[in-house]
Parts: structure tokens; sequence; C-alpha cells
């Protein structure tokens, strides 16, 4: 009764929000739940026949729960997914009210659902998943959550308040240490990389965020590096050793623009797999999605097919067809990402025109200080044109001024995205590297005179 | 004698976080574009290093994990870094750096810490972590960036602050101090990074350094449109 009054309550609220054009009407579901009835997401989780799969790590969420949910889909799951702008808790609880009816069932055989780093240790314990991933940690924000190593900390109370099995990347010595929050530290299951082409790797080292033992703090000794702090280390005292990944990439076949094609060992055995998403760091994002589906019962076959033809989500590598020209729309929100971009994208493309929005609205972050660690001087030389935008649209302008490199000014993005079209030659790529907030502004402004998959934020 | 800039750099692989290298950067830029060689040479942890021949030291913050090694590992270069200061060499310490040039670090465990002493303040972990836009007054005019800090820092009656904080919180929730400043040491809690958009203070630093081998140096006006238009812009963002 209690379950079905709430219900009646808070989705009365969610459409009354949309009806007034308040927003997508997502969290106030959420809000309302909270008040009465402070169970109901732990109710309707629980109602949810095959359980609840939780994604979080500060990059790739998005892209992993998009292509874990196109295996679970695969093998006949209906997978009930959140939005990306809905990753706190107030979202994931307002994602499942809005998905059930008024006896608290849902259509849905499965939950699965990107949570924020932070709010991680307050949605665990709620919805009681039996799987949580755990892609990476790196600086993001952090203006928001302190420090890398707070933020750990907070996911591994989320972990410890659950019984759920982790996924963790082996390559990334403070998403391995996770493993010791665990309830059964049998119950994880590691992936990870083998080996990269020395081309791949990036060897710029300059932002690796914590290649300190978890345990002793003595720099961890690292016999290869993929970008960032994630490779192959050990630490010298012996205290704290990559794990073994069960899923693992063993060779790289093809690694271009449009995707990449390798093999990966799961259990020892080797197969061929491809994505349709280019770059290192989604590798990492489907060898995720990998071992979450096999743990989910997702067979082998079918979790690869159905990775072979899963295009990447909104605004994080996107193609965009404009005005005859071609947009390809490449996220950006810490060094780490930014630089995954710079080095995929943008370095390997020839002259090509570039436009930077930089907002610092509080879904972006307010500190904007991390320009100043992606390494923009490696356009230099390029013969790149770029145009600086946003409501930071000055710092990233000055950024590029001590990068020594010149940028068109064009704070407004409206005024932007005209100025990028204008010097794109028809059927050229422009590439746009929006924060979120900007990415969604572009996208409005784009979708006035195309059509774009709809996305409710 | 050369004319080239030796800039010490303090632990880059321990305190780089919140883009502080971008100081760095700002510094080498505004010497190579008025014709100046300049040099980085890093101090590492348990790596000899010789502070004779620097002209600015610079360090920026780190995760409390990397502050714990670092500072066992500045106490022990205490008295060189000391000298530099008593013969002015400008130095330039943000955030973790700067707590750890006052005279202790007392952390929410109640653990002591102690410091170089060069700044009469002594930090608390505090409860209330102070994150957002900041502003302050200053000898050097408005400064603008971006605080990201629980440690409180409190200064003695005889310690100078940089500035006073106009938006923000500065060294602790209350005084409205904003850093702190003894001869050519200034400390502060300004990321941002905190050179780039404040020019005038990047230039101080060069200008002490030149000042103290040649007395008649002087530093040709640099076009400072595009700095000062970011920081107009950032002083004007929520906090």
């Amino acid at each position: 009764m209690r379950t079905a009054l709430t219900l009646a309550a808070t989705k009365a609220t969610g459409a009354a929000t949309r009806f007034l054009g308040r927003g997508g009407g997502t969290a106030l579901p959420g809000l309302m739940a909270e008040r009465f009835d402070p169970n109901l997401a732990s109710k309707l989780a629980a109602s949810l026949p095959n359980g609840v799969i939780l994604v979080t790590g500060t990059n790739g969420k998005t892209t992993t729960t998009k292509l874990l949910a196109a295996a679970l889909e695969a093998k006949g799951e209906r997978v009930l997914t959140n939005q990306a702008g809905s990753n706190l808790k107030r979202g994931v609880v307002s994602t499942l009210i809005k998905a059930s009816n008024l006896r608290g069932r849902t259509t849905a055989t499965m939950g699965l659902f990107e949570v924020d780093e932070a709010s991680l240790r307050l949605v665990a314990p709620l919805l009681q998943p039996r799987q949580i991933i755990v892609l990476n940690l790196f600086r993001d924000q952090l203006d928001r959550y302190g420090e890398l190593d707070t933020t750990a900390r907070l996911i591994g109370e989320g972990i410890a308040a659950t019984k759920a099995k982790l996924i963790l990347n082996a390559d990334d010595p403070l998403v391995a240490s996770l493993a010791s929050y665990a309830e059964d530290p049998d119950n994880v299951s590691y992936f990870g990389i083998e080996g990269l082409p020395a081309d791949l790797a990036t060897a710029d080292r300059s932002v690796a965020d914590s290649d300190r033992c978890p345990i002793c703090n003595e720099r961890l000794s690292f016999s290869r590096v993929f970008y960032s702090h994630l490779g192959h280390y050990r630490c010298p005292k012996k205290h704290f050793d990559r794990p073994q990944p069960v899923i693992a990439m063993t060779r790289l076949d093809k690694a271009d623009a449009t995707g990449t094609g390798f093999e990966v060992s799961v259990a020892g055995k080797r197969h061929q797999a491809s994505i349709t998403l280019p770059g290192v760091y989604n590798l990492y994002n489907a060898l995720a999605a990998l071992a979450s589906a096999t743990a989910a019962g997702v067979s082998l076959e079918t979790s690869l097919k159905s990775f072979s033809s899963t295009t990447a989500a909104f605004g994080r590598v996107e193609t965009i067809d404009w005005r005859g020209r071609k947009l390809l729309m490449l996220l950006i929100k810490n060094p780490t990402g930014a630089t995954q971009v710079i080095e995929t994208f943008i370095v390997r493309a020839k002259a090509p025109k570039v436009l930077i929005a930089i907002n610092d609205n509080y879904a972006d972050g307010r500190d904007v200080s991390w320009l100043w660690d992606v390494p923009f001087e490696r356009l230099a030389g390029s013969k790149a044109e770029l145009i600086a935008s946003g409501l930071r649209a000055d710092d990233m302008k000055l950024r590029l001024h001590y990068g020594g490199l010149d940028s068109h000014l064009e704070p407004e993005l409206a005024d932007a995205l005209d100025r990028l079209v204008t010097e794109l030659a028809a059927g050229e790529t422009g590439y746009i590297l929006p924060t979120y907030t900007a990415m969604l502004a572009l996208r409005k402004l784009i979708g006035k005179e195309t059509a774009l998959s709809e996305v409710k934020v | 004698m050369s004319n080239k800039v030796v800039i010490a750099h303090l632990y880059p692989r321990e305190m780089n976080i919140y883009g502080d290298a971008g100081n760095l950067l700002t510094l080498l830029k505004r010497l190579e574009w008025r014709g100046y060689e300049a040099e980085i040479r890093t101090v590492e942890i348990g790596q000899p290093f010789d502070f004779s021949g620097v002209d600015i030291i610079f360090g920026g913050g780190g995760q409390d994990r990397g502050q714990l090694i670092v500072g066992e590992d500045l106490l022990e270069r205490g008295d060189a870094i000391r000298k530099a200061a008593a013969d002015g060499v400008p130095m330039l310490l943000v955030c973790g750096l700067y707590q750890l040039f006052g005279r202790a670090f007392i952390t929410s465990e109640g653990q002591e810490l102690p410091g170089l002493g060069i700044f009469r303040a002594t930090t608390e972990g505090a409860k209330q972590r102070m994150i957002g836009n900041i502003v302050v007054e200053s000898p050097f005019g408005r400064l603008v960036g971006f605080e990201n800090h629980s440690g409180a820092t409190l200064l003695e009656p005889e310690q100078m602050p940089l500035g006073k904080v106009v938006k923000g919180y500065g060294n602790d929730p209350k005084s409205k101090h904003e850093g702190a400043i003894t001869n050519n040491v200034i400390g502060t809690y300004l990321h941002g990074p905190i050179l780039p958009k404040n020019p005038v203070l990047a230039d101080h630093l060069l200008l002490t350094a030149l000042q103290r081998r040649d007395k008649q140096a002087k530093l040709v006006a640099l076009d400072d449109k595009l700095e000062l238009a970011a920081a107009r812009t950032a002083a004007n963002r929520p906090q």
C-alpha cells in the first residue's frame, strides 16, 4: 500500500514537472520518493528478477553501459538503464520509479545503471547490485570530490555495503586495490590489456594520477604503460602486484578512427573481436562490458557480436552530418580523457579544424585548471585551425596561447559552430571537443536543423 | 654571466595537481617572449639538489598521500631553502607546499608534521573543504584563482598575508586572509593556475629574480590582453 501511494505521488510529480517544462522531470520523483518511502528504490530493485549491475569510474561509464546493455539485450534481457546525466542517487531512483507501475512492477528483467563515483556509496547499499564495475580513476572535477584517494575510499564504502561481484580494471592500481573491500575477495573478475604497439601507448606520463603502492606508498615500478597510470605495475616491496586479468586483450589487429579489431583471451581461450569505437580507452570499456556480460551469463559469441554493431554513446564519439559537413563530437571532461581524444583523433588528422568548447557549469565542474594538464602542445605543427568557445572561452584561448597555438575566440557556442562549419569544405570533418554542458547545448543547436537521436537529460 | 634563468620545480611527480604546471609554463613563456633563456631543474625525493644556482623556486599542490612523503624530504633540504629565502630568491608555493613552508601541519587525527617555518603559520586539517572560485585584493592587484583545500592555515599576528579575500575562503573560513608573503617568498591557495591569469604576479617573480643579478634589470611590457580578459571572466563566475 505504501509503495503504491508513494509511486502514485512521485510519478505524478515527474509528469507535472515535465508538463511544466522544468527540465526532464528526472530528479524530482527521486527526491519525493526519499521523503515518502526511503525503501522504495530497494523494493523496486529487488523486484527485478535478474538483479542490478552498477557501472562507475571516471571515464567510460556511459559507453560501457551502452555496450553491456547491448550484450544483455542480445541474450534476451529487458534492461532498464539511466541516462548519462542522471547518475546521482536521485537520478537512479527516479529511473526505477518511472519504469514501475503502481504495483511496483516493471517489465524490465535487469537494472543497469551508471553511477557517479561519489554516489556509489549511497546507491550500492540501496540497490544491492549483483555486480559493480569500476573502470578507472583519474583526476576529474576534483572540486567536487576532493582527491583521488578520497574517491577510491568512497567507492570502497559502496562496495563493502554489498555482496556484489566486482569487475575491476587490473591495469589501474587504485581500482585493482578496491578488491580489498569485497566481501569475498575471490568474487572479483579483472580485465586488462596485455600489450599495445609502441605507437599507441602514450609515452607522456606527466598526467599519471596514481602511481604509488596503495599499501606502502612506494612508487610502483611499471614494466608497461598504456596511458596515464594504466599499465603493468608492481610494488618494489612486493606488497601489491597487477592482478592477472581473466578477460584480456592479447593482440591488437587494427586501430583507426573507425574502430578497433583485437584478440581477446577469456579464461585462457582466444577469440577475435571488434568494436566500432576508436581509441585505447574504448578498448577498456569493451573489456569491462565483456567481463560483466560473461559474469551475467551472456555467451561470448553473443557479447562479441553485439559489440561489433554498437555505436558510441551520444557525444562520446558521435558523427553528425550537418549542412553537408561531418561533425565529430568528442566529449572532454578531464586531463586523461582529453589527452586520449587528442592522441586518438586530432594528432592523427591532417590540418584539422577543431572547436573546443569549455563550460564551467556545476555539471562540468567549476574548476578549469585541468586545461593546463592537457598537452595541447601536441597540436603544434599540425596546422590545426582552433576555435575557443564556451563560458570559459577566454581561459581556453589563453591556454592555447601559452602552448604556442593561435585560435579564434568565439565565446557564444552558436557563433563558434557557424565559424567551424564555414571553415569546413563540403564533406570535410570538423572536430568538436566540448565539456558536458557545452556538448548538450551544441547538440541542441545542431538538433534545430537536423534530426538527432533523442536525448533526455 | 649567462642570461639563462634557472627555475627549481619542487617535487613535480608528487605535487602536480590542478594544473599547477601551468605556472611553470607561464614563467617560461614570459621569459622566452622577452628573449631570455630558461631552464627547469626538478627536485625529486631522495635526489641531491644544489639550490645555489637557482633564480626562482616553484612548488604546487598534491594529494595527501604525496604530501606526507614530500614533507619528510623537504625538511632535509630545510637549511638550503631557508638560506635561499634569506638571500631573496623569489619563490611561489601553492596549496600543499604553501602549507609545508609554514611551521607545522596538524592532521585531522592530531598528528603534527613539522614544516620549514619560513611562514609564521600553522595549518590544521579542517572538516569543511574550501572549494570554489576565489578573488583576492593584494599588493599585486586583484588576483583570481580556484581554491580546493581542507587545510585551514592560521597566520601568526606578525605574518603578512598575501591579500584579503573578496570572494571565496582563502586561508581559513574566518580570517579573510589569503596566502602569506615573507620577503620574496609567496605562499597561496590559488590554483587556476594562478600565474597565467595574474601576469603582474608572474612578472614580479621574474623581475625579482633578474634584479638579484642586475639591479638595473627591467622587463619589457607584454600585451596582457588575453590574460586580463580570462581574469575578468574568472572573477565574474559563481563561487
